[in-house]
């Protein structure tokens, strides 16, 4: 496990890393400035089906998974986070009655129980679940909305039967546009908008990856993961991964209601920024996700001994073209070191990696890491922002106590 | 490759997967935030619990007067949330006062 760090030396950061280097040291950050504040006040709770998880909130419920479990590849059933929009949320499900209608602009409408949907090829993927806001606590300027730390975020062995299966055999017409999903969660208020996503139709018949998933990581989902079925979009923010699923509709025309327009859009920019505190022009749905990496061992303020070798773990994914490269510093950013990748479970997967680190002074040590995808994208030094918080992806740090 | 072994070791060794007649039920633990004491405090949890808990308050980054006034707004106009005009005032200066900019 141990071994030599290559060293790769990133000159063109130099400038911004200079930067960075002259505001720290002015500053000098306390072991108490890496208490993370945003959740400091947040209690451990225990739901149904889960282990102790960080409350959001209660109602409609929102938990995060603390981020000392992205340390692995696979995040355990009962540590994934749990995003609900609306309230009431099912409380109980009897598969008896439970069924996937499929319907609209079909040849042959499907009322699919459990069995049928089994009885489609039977499929796997390992795909990253990312909520679209996860760690827009951290935006500055501030932005309204769930205030999520790092933690909503988890990747699982997802397993059912293909989106595209399904539809064929409904036999989607033509001039058939837009699919939408819609889950057992429903409004007590007829003037709240339920929380229906929609996917263009040739976008899921071109992607066998798309699955109706009854199945996380080889077990049932739990109950506030989606169970008996939750669709799954690899690649995508985890806003179409419609959970408790019952209904699939195919529409001649497009979907623009509330969770898709105005909910869940980013500006229409390369970025999908704009200057912070300003508003953009024009807005697109948010889809793919953007590429991330984090140190989840050692904690964040833990204490380390001079010269004593410590072990930095953690995970990177992006939004499918899959990770190729992780990096760590010690100096801000002046150079960069290669760590070791874990194995691949594929392109949508957290992709975990390791290094090394050997602190050689007392001091706060500060520790950064960034990854790579496949076709180049990267992290950046300065985070982006826009009004709703969404595609954060800032170069991550964790400070240690060298003693 | 521990991580996936041990996932795959423990599905194995426990594969619970749904099939005709299981039935899955959850009962949520009851919610346990309260609001901070003072004038408007009462309208306000009225209001706001018809829909969600109070952590969706408590949670969000403290603001002025323009910004408890666009939620409150938002509200009503997005959620049709039902308040009274009086009320409104009250629970928009509730709001402003006791989580104001911090």
């Amino acid at each position: 496990m141990h071994h030599h760090l290559d060293e790769v030396t990133r000159r063109r950061f130099l400038l911004t890393a200079g930067v960075a280097a002259a505001t720290i040291v002015g500053r000098r950050p306390s072991f108490a400035a890496d208490v993370d504040s945003l959740l400091a006040g947040r209690p451990l709770v225990r739901y149904p089906e889960k282990t102790d998880l960080i409350l959001l909130t209660a109602r409609p419920p929102q938990l995060e998974t603390p981020i000392s479990y992205f340390d692995r590849a696979i995040t355990p059933n009962d540590a994934f986070f749990v995003r609900y929009h609306v309230f009431p949320i099912p409380a109980s499900v009897d598969l008896d009655q439970w069924r996937l209608e499929v319907k609209g602009h079909v040849d042959k409408p499907l009322s699919l129980s459990m069995d049928d949907l089994k009885k489609f090829p039977r499929t796997s993927v390992t795909a990253v679940a990312q909520c679209s806001g996860n760690s827009r606590g951290r935006f500055a300027p501030r932005v309204l909305g769930g205030q999520w730390g790092d933690g909503a975020m988890g990747n699982a062995v997802w397993t059912g039967a293909r989106l595209q299966d399904v539809l064929k055999a409904a036999g989607a017409r033509s001039g058939a546009l837009d699919v939408t999903f819609d889950g057992l969660d429903k409004p007590a208020f007829p003037t709240v908008p339920d929380f229906v996503k929609a996917l263009d139709l040739q976008r899921i018949m071109s992607d066998p990856e798309v699955i109706v998933a009854y199945e996380m990581n080889g077990q049932r989902l739990p109950m506030l993961n989606g169970f008996p079925a939750r669709l799954v979009v690899p690649g995508w923010y985890a806003t179409y991964w419609v959970k408790n699923l019952s209904e699939i509709t195919v529409l001649t025309d497009r979907f623009e209601k509330f969770w898709m327009k105005p909910g869940y859009r980013i500006p229409d920019t390369p970025c999908g920024c704009v200057e912070p505190g300003t508003a953009p022009k024009n807005t697109v749905p948010i889809t793919r996700m953007t590429v991330r990496s984090f140190i989840a061992s050692p904690a964040t303020g833990t204490r380390v001994a001079v010269n004593q070798p410590v072990v930095l773990k953690g995970i990177a994914f992006d939004g499918g073209y899959g990770i190729r490269e992780v990096q760590v510093s010690d100096n801000l950013g002046i150079t960069w070191s290669r760590a070791m990748l874990g194995p691949d479970h594929g392109r949508y997967s957290f992709r975990e990696w390791s290094a090394t680190w050997k602190p050689t002074g007392a001091g706060t040590a500060r520790l950064m890491v960034r990854a790579f995808n496949s076709i180049g994208e990267s992290q950046s030094y300065e985070p982006l922002w826009n009004p709703a918080g969404y595609l954060r992806n800032v170069i991550e740090q964790i400070t240690l106590v060298v003693a | 490759m521990r991580c996936l072994a041990t996932t795959l070791a423990l599905t194995l060794a426990a594969i619970t997967t749904a099939g005709a007649g299981e039935t899955v039920s959850i009962a949520l633990p009851p919610e346990s935030i309260a609001l901070k004491a003072g004038s408007g405090m009462d309208q306000t949890q009225t209001a706001c619990r018809m829909c969600h808990s109070l952590d969706y308050i408590t949670t969000q980054p403290g603001g002025g007067a323009a910004q408890w006034q666009g939620v409150v707004t938002k509200m009503m106009k997005v959620y049709g949330a039902a308040i009274s005009e009086q009320d409104v005032k009250l629970i928009e200066e509730y709001l402003a006062t006791h989580y104001g900019p911090r």
